[in-house]
């Protein structure tokens, strides 16, 4: 995996050297830095938890969405000039790691959720022979809930350098910027609750997954309904 | 292939009888010489808890079965109360199949048994210590062991607790990453409490805590697996620290209500609670089944893991039916290829091969005309090196056909004839 991952390193680093911009001015472009992210995201977890069962549930998105970059993506050399600048690179790339980690975060949570229920109903199939055990799985989705929330600060703070120098128009009432610092707050307040309230067990991981489905909603509905200047299309 | 196969196992006895037919390593090591002075130049045998096992290989027919299981009981001293009728006997192509099932652990009272396979290993051994292990026995068991780890590996004979105790204990592996950080707490000390708090134990877990009404049969299980007692009366106090609770005690009423559950758990912050209740009737509430991180485990429930479990192993058996077959196929080329015959036409086309690889990298150094003779020169060294090996293949009849099969399988391995190796190469090419 850690092949692939270096594969895919290059492969942006390529594309970021020959259009002389970083590939995040697109969806398509997204799509595979997302891929590389989720994978990355996974193997930094997989490596804290020492747990290799639950890879096939989370490589399957990063190939599902590098599918979709392979096949659309297309050679852009003309791109605003903002967008070539390398701050702004490591600002989405950070943005878009820490919101991949959320994303793996909630799909343990569902997978903890599923195999809690099998055990709960005397159901021994598939899920409960193949995933690792639930308190495994709880502190796989707490590391990557850690580490969305570090990249998500990471993030947020080269935005808050850039985005002033970079546009005019800057305004802390982006709905962007807001949403954004929504989320991080609520899982900061997540964090803090696991580790000084002791929250454990399934209630936290339905937690983890609302938390997500919010970041999917908000962001979702604050792209198609508010316009300001942090929109490049 | 002239081998014989004679037994006793659950299948033809009960415990009783079989226990009366056990071979101790030394009873082994005594026996297998002088089956070998008898004339079985090859023998392995081997007992475990549910069978014992001779397997003979002899240049005599089929009729020396029945001195076989003479010899065991009179060995072991039990004529008249185990009869030759409660052996079994398998011959040849059957008794490679037996000895195959048996490795791959569906013969066994239990399907999957995984012991089984160390057990035949150490019969092995011994007979390979006592000289009565030579290459026949051993390739048959090498396909044996074969056949026992494809079983492991490609199929899931072995997978899923088959015993109400094991069971419980792989339920507590799929709730807990680390049994050694987590506490359990029995309550009762009857048999099932006994193994499954043994299978804790076995697993690592941190501190098992011990109580029951009799403090005697406390502290016997407690200094047996290095648990802590705690008195019956005050065992409640305790809970707070416990994670997993197996309880199993005599009581017509729940010494456990869904009330006290819930105020462990809450005590814990409810973290995941695992309650065993194998007591009958039950102990524990089956209401607190309900209540979030607690999850309730009853005999019934239990029972039913085993019996989904020895359902999935026992569907498994037609998958290592295919794994017997494809090794007892190549058992079998293997032994065909040990006659006289295939091993003088493997032979003499390996040579022809030779040669005419040769005469085709050097035929442009040879003027035209002088190629007939080539041909003829080459053909007659080749016939001349052939001759006297040929002849010592076909003659051989004062030998045993142990010592026979040897000489072949010796000149097919000098010359590279060996089918199960070339079989192996062209698997391995392939893969």
């Amino acid at each position: 995996m850690l092949g692939v991952i270096l594969f895919h390193l290059l492969y942006l680093a390529e594309r970021t050297i020959a259009f002389d911009h970083p590939p995040v001015t697109n969806i398509f472009e997204i799509l595979t830095v997302l891929a590389f992210s989720v994978a990355v995201a996974y193997a930094f977890i997989e490596r804290r938890s020492r747990a290799k069962e639950t890879g096939y549930f989370i490589l399957n998105i990063s190939f599902l969405f590098q599918l979709g970059s392979s096949l659309f993506i297309k050679d852009l050399l003309e791109v605003p000039e903002v967008l070539r600048s390398s701050l702004f690179g490591l600002h989405v790339s950070s943005a878009l790691l820490g919101y991949s980690a959320m994303t793996i975060s909630a799909v343990y949570g569902f997978l903890y959720l599923m195999l809690y229920h099998e055990i709960k109903a005397n159901k021994f199939g598939v899920i409960y022979q193949k995933l690792p055990n639930l308190e495994t799985l709880e502190r796989m989705s707490f590391i990557a809930i850690a580490m969305a929330f570090v990249l998500l600060t990471v993030a947020i703070v080269m935005g808050f350098i850039w985005l002033p120098k970079a546009f005019t128009d800057f305004s802390y009432g982006d709905p962007k910027l807001i949403g954004t610092l929504l989320i991080w707050g609520l899982y900061g307040i997540g964090i803090i609750a696991k580790k000084s309230g002791g929250w454990k067990g399934r209630k936290v991981m339905i937690l983890s997954i609302c938390g997500f489905v919010f970041s999917v909603f908000s962001m979702t509905i604050i792209n198609m309904f508010f316009s300001g200047f942090h929109r490049f299309q | 292939m002239n081998l014989v196969c004679i037994g006793i196992s659950h299948h033809t006895a009960p415990l009783e009888l079989r226990e009366r037919l056990w071979f101790s390593n030394d009873e082994i090591r005594a026996t297998l010489p002088v089956l070998k002075s008898a004339g079985f130049d090859e023998c392995v045998l081997f007992s475990t808890c549910n069978r014992t096992e001779l397997y003979a290989f002899s240049d005599e027919d089929n009729g020396r079965s029945e001195f076989l299981k003479r010899f065991l009981l009179d060995r072991k001293s039990v004529q008249g109360h185990v009869s030759p009728s409660h052996l079994f006997s398998h011959f040849s192509v059957a008794a490679a199949e037996h000895l195959f099932r048996v490795a791959a652990g569906i013969d066994s009272m239990i399907t999957g048994d995984v012991q089984i396979l160390a057990q035949i290993k150490s019969g092995l051994n011994l007979a390979t210590e006592s000289g009565t292990a030579g290459f026949f026995m051993n390739k048959l068991f090498q396909g044996a062991f074969h056949v026992g780890k494809r079983s492991r590996s490609e199929t899931h004979v072995s997978e899923g607790a088959i015993s109400v105790s094991y069971a419980a204990v792989e339920l507590a592996q799929r709730i807990f990453d680390d049994l050694s950080t987590k506490n359990a707490l029995v309550i009762g000390a009857g048999d099932t409490a006994q193994l499954t708090a043994k299978h804790l134990k076995s697993k690592g877990i941190g501190h098992l805590y011990i109580t029951n009404r009799t403090q005697d049969r406390a502290e016997n299980l407690a200094n047996m697996l290095g648990g802590i007692v705690i008195p019956f009366e005050t065992y409640c106090d305790n809970l707070s620290t416990i994670d997993i609770i197996l309880s199993s005690v005599n009581s017509d009423r729940y010494i456990l209500g869904r009330a006290d559950i819930e105020k462990i758990n809450k005590g814990r912050n409810r973290s995941a609670l695992f309650v065993i209740d194998i007591g009958v009737p039950r102990n524990v509430d089956p209401a607190a089944k309900d209540l979030e991180n607690v999850f309730l485990y009853d005999l019934d429930s239990l029972n039913g893991m085993v019996n989904e479990n020895i359902g999935k192993r026992a569907g498994e058996i037609p998958k290592i039916n295919s794994i017997i077959a494809e090794e007892l196929t190549a058992l079998d080329r293997w032994h065909s290829s040990l006659q006289a015959n295939p091993t003088i036409i493997a032979l003499t086309e390996h040579l022809e091969r030779i040669r005419k690889d040769e005469i085709e990298k050097n035929v442009h150094r040879f003027e035209e005309k002088d190629r007939d003779l080539l041909e003829l020169v080459t053909k007659r060294i080749v016939n001349k090196i052939l001759h006297t090996p040929i002849v010592n293949l076909k003659n051989g009849h004062d030998e045993s056909p142990s010592e026979r099969t040897h000489r072949i399988n010796t000149v097919r391995k000098i010359f590279g004839l060996d089918f199960g190796q070339s079989d192996k190469k062209e698997r391995s090419n392939a893969g």
